[in-house]
């Protein structure tokens, strides 16, 4: 039994006791009288109120402090299972770099490489992009990042105007709408890293291009809302089953249809995570056959 | 290289099946390669065998690989190392960096990656204390204190952000070399696929509008067309 419960019990339960040994002192001691005394109704009213009202008000408070403790609890429990997490990417990262790197150079010993050796190489090729992936994920978790003013603006424009770019360059096409505002003031800066920002930009046009037709729609919005600068970008693609939305934050899913399309299922855990470790937070609105909105919020610098 | 010997390489990891096959492969790219299992070793292989340069590992049993860094330099050795890292904060690699490695490669690489690597740090070391092993270094009227993370021009003290500064001193302590974006990426930032390559060109704008460096007539970053950077200015140490 931890000491908070029986301290509670010792002091709930000593009042009672000394009442119930000085009452049977009393009737041991044969000096039973009566205790007669007039009170007037009101006085019986008010403090009838005012017991229930300490009695309601303690009941609370020991409520208020159990679910205090729950989430306590419960947040404690969140931090270890992600600390946990870490530590297992952390371990597999170190685990497979060694065997790749041999693989990678016993491949390349073998001055004529048979076809089949070819694909060994490119898989190879593949795994070690992953193993760099999972690594830079969780460096990210832990890793100081730089708070520097940023415009978050400006990186969205450079970010969509680069990507357009390369959609021309790969000879895809995508309707891209960039708004950001003007008036009453343009949006205001976020303290960050701007290079962290500009992959959460990309990533989320990445994906808005990926998993939608070609000549589908995508509107870039900034946004200022209470003290947070909010990016949305929203695409008429594809869109995600409502089953599937709760897990397009975690390493490595992906959803059924996203699996035709190349990927490592890592681009949306990377937006998370650098939108938590800037203070901000992301949020996914989708309807399959429709598209898919992604709500990008940070901090006022 | 001019030198008609095959230069040695001393070839450091603990696992086997690593220095099994990058010690043939390095072999068939033209060096002489000398392996040992751990920093003590190394150590003990550096006095015997005298290497042009080491490649190590970094977590190794024993003596780690940093601690063979420091240990050969408080020697007043300056045989060249390159260290192959899965240390991935840029911080990591700066406070690495500054206790005298070289250069840096994470695993899991190219072996062909590596031999360029090696060649590349080959041709700017001729002896002596390097570049990555001081504390103060000039080009002109720019100064760049390392340890203090605290850039000069004529005298004043400018304002730079971190990674702007790291990437400076990296390109200071490796002069005259053209550096792919790839490579200062993850050689600076850590982050091998996150952060796209213009992130570097972002930095270097920053480091010549700072500086007061003009692209067209650089006096200490060029842009190497279709390649990447190169710090053109005559660095000396102090």
């Amino acid at each position: 039994m931890s000491r908070v419960r029986i301290t509670t019990l010792v002091a709930v339960g000593t009042p009672l006791l000394l009442g119930g040994l000085t009452a049977g002192a009393v009737v041991l001691a044969r000096v039973n009288g009566s205790f007669e005394i007039t009170v007037p109704l009101a006085t019986v009213l008010v403090v009838t109120g005012a017991l229930v009202s300490a009695g309601v008000w303690a009941g609370l408070g020991v409520r208020s402090a159990l679910r205090a403790r729950e989430e306590q609890g419960f947040a404690a429990g969140a931090q270890q299972e992600r600390e946990a997490h870490r530590r297992f990417v952390a371990r597999l990262d170190h685990e497979l770099k060694n065997p790749v790197t041999a693989i990678r150079a016993a491949l390349e010993l073998d001055p004529d490489p048979s076809p089949s050796l070819g694909v060994a190489a490119a898989q190879a090729g593949r795994l070690a992009n992953l193993i760099g992936e999972l690594r830079s994920l969780s460096a990210l978790e832990t890793s100081a990042i730089e708070r520097v003013p940023v415009d978050l603006a400006a990186v969205v424009r450079d970010e969509t105007a680069a990507f357009s770019e390369d959609l021309e360059v790969r000879g895809s096409h995508r309707d891209i709408r960039v708004q950001l505002p003007a008036a009453p003031w343009p949006l205001p800066s976020v303290a960050g890293d701007a290079d962290l920002l500009a992959v959460v930009v990309r990533n989320l046009l990445v994906n808005a291009a990926k998993y939608s037709d070609p000549d589908a729609r995508i509107e870039i919005r900034g946004s200022e809302d209470s003290g947070f600068v909010v990016v949305e970008v929203a695409d008429t693609g594809w869109g995600i089953p409502e089953a599937e939305q709760a897990h397009v934050w975690d390493e490595l899913w992906r959803g059924d249809r996203a699996r035709r399309v190349e990927g490592s299922g890592l681009g949306l855990s990377l937006v998370r995570i650098v939108a938590e470790r800037h203070g901000g937070d992301v949020a996914v609105r989708s309807r399959a056959g429709s598209g898919t909105s992604v709500r990008v919020r940070i901090p006022t610098a | 290289m001019s030198d008609p010997r095959r230069p040695r390489v001393l070839l450091v990891d603990d696992e086997e099946a690593i220095t099994s096959t990058l010690g043939p492969y390095l072999e068939r790219a033209g060096f002489e390669v000398v392996v040992a299992a751990d920093g003590e070793e190394a150590l003990e292989r550096h006095t015997e065998s005298r290497p042009d340069i080491v490649v190590s590992d970094v977590l190794m049993p024993g003596l780690d690989g940093r601690g063979l860094v420091r240990r050969l330099r408080q020697s007043e050795t300056w045989t060249p190392v390159i260290l192959l890292t899965q240390v991935d904060e840029a911080s990591e690699r700066a406070a690495a960096l500054d206790e005298g490695a070289d250069d840096y490669l994470g695993k899991p690489f190219l072996p062909s990656e590596l031999v360029s690597r090696i060649r590349a740090v080959l041709r700017r070391t001729i002896g002596g204390r390097p570049l990555s092993a001081a504390n103060l270094l000039l080009s002109d009227s720019l100064e760049l204190d390392r340890s203090g993370r605290r850039t000069r021009v004529d005298g004043r003290t400018v304002d730079l952000t971190p990674k702007a500064v790291a990437l400076l001193d990296y390109l200071m302590a490796h002069p005259d070399e053209v550096h792919t974006r790839e490579h200062l990426l993850s050689a600076l930032w850590g982050f091998e696929f996150a952060v796209t390559t213009r992130a570097v060109d972002h930095r270097v704008a920053e480091l010549r509008r700072v500086l007061g460096d003009d692209a067209q007539r650089p006096r200490w970053i060029e842009t190497v067309p279709g390649a990447g950077y190169r710090f053109c200015g005559r660095v000396v140490q102090r």
